[in-house]
């Protein structure tokens, strides 16, 4: 069973299957015998009574606060949930706060980007690092936060609303609330949107991320801080 | 220029593919990725006063984005909305049409933004005192929060308060109870808005104040 397994797929990878895309995805993860993988805290909505879960701050048996904490900033949770199958198969369903698409990635050694909040899970072998991209994040209106995921195995992202990809030759504009993950072949500038900065902050667009090289980018089609922005003045002050 | 939404309907997005030398506007902030090699310029919404009013009456933005293409090849540029929900969008030949506050998205060049007093009703409505009035020649986009249905009508026809996105600058808005008093207060509609006219209107399934108010009792 198990050799049949990794016949199928690379070592180290998980069996995802996204369903009710795109409005209200859920991630089923099926575990062979002994097979675990990570998960962002608070994201697991149903599983196997036979699945062992450990909460830890960074990686499994090695929880540094430091690297909870910076993942803390990043808009993510300050701990990680490690699930693992024991002696028997089991199954964990994963679900996003927002409504939106859901979006499986292998990872063949290379390294992937995702923006704070659109991770979900990976793989064991799968490095979680919280980069801090320097002074140029503080002036964006979103914070801007990245984990550098990196390894071989599986990632899992969401997204609010769509997720589309863009695969850059050159050089190509995304508002940095619009996107989930990029590629680290990839490079980017925090700069204006217009031709002059009176146009790009007076048009509402602030600064945005322009990328070069060549890679993909992945998008998705809503911002949940333009969402915030049109909710955020009806509500009422909390008691 | 070509212009396709995808997504539809619960996460609608503009993907609008500008030949050289063509112009699109948008909203301010409507955009989610372009080319780089576009030029984005933030002009006044409806010119210069317009901007104005619209922005501290209307409760819009004061700008909106000119994104031109001023190279030779064809660039892209994906524009959204801030709610999730559908998009759809409208061909203007030399008519008008008036959008509720929030739901325009994008238009052609040749669209003209304007603005038109709504009156004092539609402020006891919950609506802003001036509407923005679209008029000339192209394509108009705009959106809405949840699905958008549309309805032909002649003679009247209600709705509720914060469903209405587009209707026809021949028609008179008026709010009104939904029903008597006991079943305004407590049936959940409020006020209501009676259209009179002949055309076609355009309504979205939910509205932000009505999400709004739900969290609110949980807050």
């Amino acid at each position: 069973m198990e050799n049949q397994f990794e016949d199928i797929k690379p070592k180290g990878s998980l069996d995802v299957t996204i369903k009710l895309r795109p409005g209200s995805s859920a991630a089923e993860i099926k575990l062979l015998p002994g097979q675990e993988f990570t998960a962002e805290a608070g994201a697991m909505i149903a599983m196997s009574p036979s699945i062992q879960m450990q909460t830890t701050t960074y990686k499994k048996n090695s929880g540094g606060i430091m690297k909870g904490l910076k993942r803390m900033l990043s808009g993510e949770s300050f701990f990680l949930n490690h699930y693992s199958a024991g002696y028997e198969e089991g199954t964990v369903w994963l679900g996003a706060t927002q409504a939106g698409d859901m979006m499986v990635k292998e990872l063949n050694g290379e390294g992937l980007i995702v923006q704070g909040g659109s991770y979900v899970a990976s793989s064991p072998n799968i490095e979680i690092n919280t980069n801090w991209q320097g002074f140029k994040s503080l002036i964006s209106k979103e914070s801007l936060f990245w984990l550098n995921l990196k390894g071989r195995g599986t990632v899992v992202f969401n997204s609010f609303g769509a997720i589309y990809p863009i695969q850059i030759n050159g050089e190509y504009i995304v508002d940095t609330g619009h996107i989930v993950a990029f590629e680290e072949s990839l490079n980017f500038t925090l700069t204006k949107a217009g031709k002059s900065w009176l146009s790009s902050i007076l048009g509402g667009e602030g600064l945005v991320c322009k990328f070069s090289g060549t890679g993909t980018v992945w998008i998705q089609s809503h911002n949940t801080s333009t969402f915030g922005y049109i909710l955020g003045p009806r509500l009422k002050p909390r008691k | 220029m070509n212009i396709k939404i995808e997504g539809k309907p619960v996460f609608a997005y503009l993907v609008v593919e500008l030949e050289p030398g063509e112009t699109f506007v948008a909203e301010a902030d409507a955009m989610s990725s372009m080319s780089a090699e576009l030029d984005m310029t933030a002009k006044f919404n409806g010119g210069f006063l317009g901007g104005i009013v619209r922005k501290f009456l209307g409760s819009e933005s004061m700008f909106v984005n000119h994104f031109t293409n001023n190279t030779n090849k064809t660039l892209t540029v994906h524009l959204t909305q801030p709610t999730p929900g559908d998009v759809e969008i409208i061909e203007l030949n030399n008519e008008s049409y008036c959008l509720e506050s929030g739901a325009y998205i994008a238009s052609d060049a040749g669209v003209k933004l304007g603005i038109r007093w709504a009156g004092f009703g539609s402020l006891i409505g919950g609506e802003g005192l001036f509407k923005l009035i679209v008029s000339g020649k192209g394509k108009v986009a705009f959106g809405g929060y949840g699905g958008l249905l549309h309805k032909e009508i002649n003679g009247e026809y209600i709705v509720d308060t914060g469903h209405l996105v587009g209707y026809e600058p021949n028609m008179k808005l008026k709010p009104q109870l939904a029903g008597g008093i006991f079943s305004s207060l407590f049936g959940g509609e409020g006020f209501v808005t009676r259209i009179e006219g002949k055309g076609k209107i355009w309504i979205q399934s939910r509205n932000v104040s009505g999400l709004a108010s739900w969290i609110n009792r949980h807050l």
